[in-house]
């Protein structure tokens, strides 16, 4: 049985196809002006990887804020939902999820079974967001993957006090013109992002075990800071920038099952 | 969102209409033919706003500017008309307005920093959408920038200012003190303002009490499962709550709505289909945008089947002895004292109304409230009861993502179908049918 889930994210929409409960393709691609072009096109790349037709899916669950255009969608989730349930799905032992996208960041409470308990988000702007990373990134002509590893030959943390992007930026402009060595900025950056984060995660109560996801999980410089500042160490589990997609997919296989189980009713 | 000339054009008619006598006389007569697809309630709040309205612009009756908390008894007792600024900047958001009248306050020099629903009443005074009041009068709680803001409006207009200061304690000498002060205020109002005397205020409070009686039904049929008021509308009819105690035509209205209640219930034709859950709203609604009542009651199936600020506080009054009454009303507000007051209200309401989950709306425009959120969220977690803190503005919804609620919303949702348990609080309490 084939099914898929749809992260139509800010800045990314990512595709999970599951075949019988196993991961079959994985695809990522920008969303662009146009989530529904965005969302058919990642869903064609990953069953052209997985050697299926499209008729073979059984059932689309969709997340996201483009959750609603997505249109081969038969089922919408919110993203807090589905990062939950992936999540949870592939670290049984997890109680909080923290999730930073490309436009926003949230915390999330799970109970022993998984279910949500409660969340936070951040609020009004892209403060401790992905976007706020690739803003710093771009000014620093420097590419995100490169942010783990500027981290390490940080000797500290240059002060980055805003957290607004639009200021934030204008404070790297000044640490540049200081002089102050890149490591240094990136690690402030990242220190910056984490201090944010970590203050919406203890407002739901920090729970171990704490599981990492969203684009940003990627980003080993976030990471670091963040497990320094909240004392705990992180999951980053497999396919964490693809947990939205993933956490929808298992609620499309469960929607599937419940399609079949009708239909076998009918009959 | 509307462009700019559009909103020249439409704040200049505006104010060609409140201050029309025609406009109030061709609106009355509407009301028979068009009044057809109003509800009984409805028509009965119209005609008593329509007539309040034409009597303040038209200078018939002198109109009083008090903050949201003042009793407005005191204000119809003495024969004059309540203007809540507060109240009518949710009117301005409701009609589009605010845009335009929160950018003049700014552009006159107040910073955004100020509370949106006073900057947005200081808007409305500059574009002469305000009625000239007689006098302002502010009580010294539950708010902090209503009193400089009011008394701004004092200042304009060249009328008298009074501050209620309100202990912090409701105690019997509390009670006393503050009924002093009210006294002193009225005497004062009826030498400094003709028109004005004493004489009605004990029927203005009798008034106010039959109010009372047919608000308290109107409550009890709310705890209805499922819902037979939406939330969205009765969050409209704060308004009325803050600003109609005292009227003549309020009893009139509470019992119309109880008869609509009643009415809906023998019928089951409730606002909100196959109710899923049920959520206790606490704090004001933004006033500008239906998007997430409508995605609440329509989309997810989802009753606000009580609000905080629809609750009932204060015990009847004494028409003999108008103060302590009025005295007694300021201090029973669960939001004054200690926060714990509040949480016991909160409680009681998830209880009464059979709550799933509660909502506040975190006012950014005054944040009135919101440090009271953290007691808030653990109070209701100890107690198993799903809390959601929604950010947003209520009247500047230059600065609100409808976008950002609406994913917040559904995730509380989609939380509380994830229990797809009643909450400890459903069924605790035998339910009116």
């Amino acid at each position: 049985m084939l099914v898929a889930g749809i992260d139509s994210g800010s800045t990314a929409t990512k595709v999970v196809l599951l075949a019988n409960g196993q991961v079959g393709a994985t695809y990522t691609a920008a969303t662009g002006a146009d989530p529904q072009r965005a969302a058919t096109r990642c869903l064609e790349a990953a069953l052209a990887q997985a050697g299926a037709p499209a008729d073979a899916v059984k059932a689309v669950v969709a997340t996201g804020y483009g959750r609603e255009r997505v249109s081969q969608a038969d089922r919408t989730l919110t993203e807090i939902t589905c990062h939950a349930r992936g999540a949870h799905a592939l670290v049984p032992e997890a109680r909080t999820v923290i999730d930073i996208g490309g436009q926003d960041s949230k915390v999330i409470r799970l109970d022993d079974a998984g279910l949500l308990l409660d969340f936070v988000m951040n609020d009004k702007c892209a403060a401790g967001t992905g976007r706020f990373l690739e803003v710093m990134a771009n000014r620093l002509e420097l590419d995100l993957d490169s942010f783990g590893e500027e981290w390490l030959g940080a000797k500290e943390a240059a002060k980055v006090s805003s957290t607004c992007t639009v200021f934030a930026e204008s404070e790297v402009i000044g640490l540049i013109a200081a002089g102050i060595p890149r490591p240094a900025i990136i690690r402030g950056l990242c220190e910056a992002v984490a201090a944010r984060v970590a203050s919406m995660a203890r407002r739901v109560g920090l729970v171990p075990t704490v599981v990492f996801t969203g684009g940003v999980s990627l980003n080993a410089g976030v990471r670091r800071s963040l497990e320094k500042l909240i004392g705990q160490e992180i999951v980053v589990p497999p396919l964490s920038q693809f947990m939205g997609a993933y956490g929808a997919a298992l609620f499309a296989q469960d929607l599937a099952r419940e399609k079949a189980e009708a239909a076998g009713v009918s009959r | 969102m509307k462009s700019e000339s559009g909103n020249v054009r439409r704040l200049k008619l505006a104010r060609l209409f409140l201050a029309n006598h025609l406009t109030y006389f061709l609106a009355r007569l509407a009301l028979g033919p068009l009044g057809r697809r109003l509800r009984s309630y409805q028509k009965v709040a119209v005609r008593g706003i329509l007539s309040e309205l034409h009597a303040a612009f038209s200078g018939e009756k002198p109109v009083i500017l008090a903050s949201a908390f003042v009793p407005t008894e005191l204000i119809y007792g003495l024969g004059a008309i309540p203007v809540l600024p507060e109240v009518w900047s949710g009117f301005a958001a409701a009609a589009g307005f605010s845009a335009p009248a929160v950018t003049a306050s700014e552009g006159s020099g107040y910073s955004q920093d100020l509370c949106s629903f006073h900057r947005c009443s200081l808007g409305l005074e500059n574009l002469e959408l305000l009625p000239k009041p007689a006098a302002v009068i502010v009580s010294s709680h539950l708010c902090d920038g209503g009193r400089c803001s009011l008394y701004r409006h004092s200042r304009s207009f060249g009328c008298p200012f009074y501050v209620l200061d309100v202990p912090y304690a409701a105690t019997p000498d509390g009670v006393a003190w503050l009924a002093h002060q009210l006294e002193r205020v009225a005497q004062d109002l009826v030498l400094k303002v003709p028109g004005l005397s004493l004489a009605g205020l004990p029927k203005a409070l009798a008034a106010a009490n039959r109010a009372r009686s047919e608000y308290l039904a109107v409550c009890r049929l709310r705890r209805n499962q499922p819902a037979p008021w939406a939330g969205s509308e009765a969050l409209n009819y704060v308004a009325v709550f803050l600003s109609g105690w005292g009227s003549p035509w309020l009893p009139e209205f509470y019992a119309q709505l109880r008869t609509h209640l009643e009415e809906t219930i023998r019928l089951g034709a409730f606002p909100v289909s196959d109710e899923r859950h049920r959520l206790l709203w606490l704090n004001l609604r933004p006033y500008y945008s239906s998007s997430i009542f409508r995605y609440l009651e329509k989309e997810c199936n989802t009753s606000i089947a009580f609000e905080e600020y629809s609750h009932l506080y204060w015990p009847p009054h004494r028409p003999d002895a108008w103060a302590e009454s009025l005295a007694a009303k300021l201090l029973s507000h669960f939001g004054w004292g200690p926060i714990e007051r509040r949480l016991e209200t909160i409680w009681n309401l998830v209880q009464e109304y059979g709550i799933d989950g509660v909502v506040q709306f975190n006012q950014w425009g005054c944040r009135q409230s919101n440090g009271g959120g953290r007691f808030l969220a653990d109070f209701l977690r100890e107690r198993g009861v799903p809390f959601l803190e929604l950010a947003g503005d209520g009247v500047d919804g230059r600065s609100s993502g409808t976008a950002q609620q609406l994913t917040r919303i559904a995730a509380f949702v989609e939380l509380l179908d994830a229990r797809n348990t009643p909450s400890p609080a459903r069924g605790t309490k035998a339910i009116p049918r």
